[in-house]
């Protein structure tokens, strides 16, 4: 889901590849064959670089964590810093799951260690890390913190017992639209299928989302889907909406643009982009469907191989430390998974104060009962979902 | 031991009064080696006998080039001249070639079988061939397209430039080049907001109330520029044109005005003159900017990725989501193989009929 985040940067990275590949097609002009190789021989050396960037390993006193782009506020590093003693390097690489995961799988997969000590993927990924036995147990009994996470969280399907991971951030999928080129306030999926808006309706390439969403509006529970038959009709359904023209385009976070600009009258989004999105702009509007919504969550897993455990405990308990999540809270402007935020942003007073109102970081009770989530896939069935997804996105 | 030292002294006598076999020898040798290395062809301890018998090879050659005299080092230079170039593509196009089509006939065990043997599976190829037919369709007709957009608006543009740009010369071909400041996807980015629903293009169309002229030329749908293929094939015109104008410039610059003079002496109009002179002495610029533009076109992800739709996405998306997404390496690098197979015959076909020999 963090998609959106990530759409810049992402892309900065294929535009890297596209110039590199650029050279490499020009020089080999004269031979007259080329191309895609040069394309694909890049991005394997690009997989391979992760394990090759400044080394993070070392004593109990280091810790490196790889982290989405624009996720948190360095002042949060530098007083874990000072307060742990231990030195800690931060970097935001991880742009795409399935792009950073292309990037691991070929070290992992060899039983090598990668540099980072911790990431957080989207709990899906993580699930599928779980599944693969790319990470460890959590170092639990040295997180005392741990009693924060919100219930809601607990016992996920693939993790039952919370041995494996702590969530990050979390956040709601839903719909947004822009009053201006819709005319009417929206409240249901089956908006994004109205006619009226043909060729106006954007969907999210985070298949999760998007199908989710339809199935919902389909009066499934997402939760309950364990195989590719029992979401087949909102493949179907998508698939006619793309034949006949309604959806415009499958984007990642540049959906924001196409929303503001009025070139989505309507689209699946998630509700922190959209939140900071209807400042600037009052009739970008965000909406839980009544038919209800999916909510992700971002989870710190601690990678196999890192030897670092301790200072994954501290930083973990740190992190969860409900004045901590607070400021973090602040500035990245997700949902927190942290027990008592909402009161520790009333004691920062000022906006923050203000933010420990706003329905969508702390949405009420009725917008909460709305919310599924999806359980995980196996393998066999979640590549029948990413193959199904890639035919109606047209790749 | 003396016999030993002299046979080998005699050998290396041998070998030195022929330099140029060595010379060869050596560069076809440390080609094999690196694409063995890089392939993988050799692995562990064996992979240090190939590296320390390509280090033999080299420190042969500085003996026979310091021991075999000016003579030796002259017929040397040429391939020595050759090697970095050549172990440059040894390494890092035809060791990644070798393994793309190793992994194209590779079959994996389950989704997350990160190692698929290979199997001579030949089902790559059939799924790459028939699921993704569309895709590279398009990807064809949109790069062609695009190549012959970028003739008509950038051989004009390199003809002014050339023979009436005078002293603006340098600056008008600066600004050819201009938008190469800005990243390739900021640029495609920036096409966005140009042809936006909301933006400048579409609303002039409107206001000139010409939108049916658009639609039935299908350039606008739905009364919409963006996200039509019109949008990505204009995208893919843009961001290529100057590759198309820089070749076809070079060859306009060298030709000599003169000659058209006297062909209007000959009584040649103007249109005559250019048909019978100019255009001839340009065809090597225009068959290298052909080919600078149609290759990466057709290979192109970002333009579709932006300025498209579902329905008109390119064989580069379709890789990259097999690639990236899918995890499916060897229909991947199938589809990868496919695309440079037709991109050659292509480029075979054009060179066929345009000609190369003229190509300076």
């Amino acid at each position: 889901m963090n998609t959106r985040r990530t759409t810049t940067p992402k892309s900065v990275q294929a535009s890297r590849l596209n110039r590199r590949d650029f050279l490499i097609r020009g020089g080999l002009m004269g031979a007259g064959a080329l191309s895609l190789p040069a394309l694909l021989a890049a991005c394997g050396s690009d997989s391979g670089s992760t394990s090759d960037t400044v080394g993070g390993g070392g004593g109990d006193s280091s810790l490196f964590f790889e982290n989405w782009p624009d996720y948190m506020d360095e002042e949060t590093i530098d007083l874990f810093q000072t307060a742990s003693g231990v030195s800690m390097k931060y970097t935001e690489a991880f742009n795409d799951n399935n792009e950073y995961f292309a990037k691991i799988q070929p070290a992992m997969s060899k039983g090598n260690a990668i540099d980072p000590d911790i990431l957080a993927p989207t709990f899906w990924m993580a699930a599928r890390l779980l599944q693969l036995g790319w990470v460890q147990k959590l170092p639990k009994a040295d997180i005392p913190n741990f009693a924060y996470l919100r219930d809601d969280l607990r016992g996920q399907s693939w993790d039952k017992n919370d041995e494996y991971h702590l969530p990050y951030q979390s956040g709601i999928a839903g719909i947004a639209y822009n009053s201006k080129i819709t005319g009417r306030d929206l409240k249901s999926v089956s908006d994004l299928f109205d006619p009226a808006f043909k060729g106006k309706i954007g969907m999210l390439t985070e298949m999760r989302d998007t199908i989710g969403l339809i199935l919902m509006g389909e009066g499934k529970k997402i939760a309950d889907i364990t195989t590719f038959d029992q979401a087949s009709v909102a493949f179907d359904k998508l698939g006619k909406a793309k034949s006949e023209g309604q959806i415009r385009s499958f984007t990642g976070n540049d959906y924001v643009d196409d929303l503001s600009a009025g070139n989505f009258a309507a689209c699946v989004a998630w509700s922190g982009d959209v939140l900071q999105l209807s400042k600037d702009n009052p009739d970008v509007k965000f909406i839980v469907p009544e038919e209800g919504g999916t909510s992700w969550y971002d989870t710190m897993v601690w990678m196999k191989g890192s030897e670092n455990g301790d200072a994954v405990a501290k930083w973990m308990n740190f992190l969860y430390d409900p004045v901590n999540a607070a400021r973090l809270t602040a500035y990245v402007q997700y949902i927190s998974p942290v027990k008592g935020v909402q009161d520790e942003l009333v004691n920062m007073g000022g906006d923050n104060a203000k933010l420990a109102e706003d329905p969508l970081l702390f949405p009420d009770t009725a917008t909460f009962s709305r919310l599924q989530s999806w359980g995980a896939l196996v393998e066999e069935e979640e590549a029948k979902f990413d193959e199904a997804f890639a035919s109606v996105t047209g790749a | 031991m003396t016999s030993v030292v002299s046979a080998g002294k005699k050998w290396g006598a041998s070998l030195a009064s022929r330099p140029e076999n060595v010379g060869l020898g050596v560069m076809l040798g440390l080609g094999f080696g690196a694409v063995a290395l890089a392939a993988q062809w050799v692995k562990g301890p064996s992979s240090l006998l190939v590296a320390i018998a390509m280090l033999t090879m080299v420190v042969g050659l500085i003996y026979i080039a310091f021991a075999g005299g000016i003579e030796a080092r002259k017929s040397l230079a040429p391939y020595g001249l050759l090697k970095p170039g050549m172990i440059w593509l040894c390494l890092f196009f035809l060791a990644p070639l070798w393994s793309m089509v190793v992994m194209s006939l590779s079959s994996k065990a389950g989704r997350f079988d990160f190692f698929p043997d290979f199997t001579w599976n030949f089902e790559n190829y059939r799924i790459a061939l028939t699921k993704f037919r569309p895709q590279f369709i398009r990807s064809f007709s949109y790069a062609a397209i695009a190549t012959l957009l970028t003739v008509v608006i950038g051989y004009p543009l390199a003809y002014f430039i050339a023979f009436r740009g005078g002293k603006y010369r340098n600056i008008l071909l600066g600004l050819v080049v201009v938008p190469f400041f800005t990243s390739y996807l900021i640029r495609t980015l920036a096409w966005n907001n140009i042809l936006a629903d909301e933006g400048p293009v579409v609303s002039l169309i409107n206001t000139l109330q010409i939108t049916g002229v658009f639609e039935s030329l299908n350039i606008m749908q739905n009364g919409k520029l963006m996200n039509t293929p019109a949008a990505v094939i204009g995208g893919l015109t843009y961001n290529f044109l100057p590759f198309m104008i820089l070749p076809i410039y070079v060859s306009l610059e060298k030709i000599d005005v003169r000659l058209v003079d006297a062909a209007m002496d000959l009584y040649s109009s103007a249109s005559q003159a250019f048909r019978k002179v100019v255009l001839p002495l340009s065809l090597p610029g225009l068959f290298a900017g052909g080919l600078l533009v149609f290759i990466p076109a057709a290979g192109d992800f970002v333009n579709a990725q932006f300025l498209g739709n579902p329905q008109t996405t390119m064989i580069g998306n379709s890789i990259q989501d097999q690639f990236l997404r899918q995890l499916n390496y060897p229909v991947a690098s199938a589809m990868s193989f496919v695309l440079m197979i037709i991109i050659t015959i292509i480029v075979l076909i054009y060179t066929k009929f345009m000609g190369t020999e003229d190509l300076a």
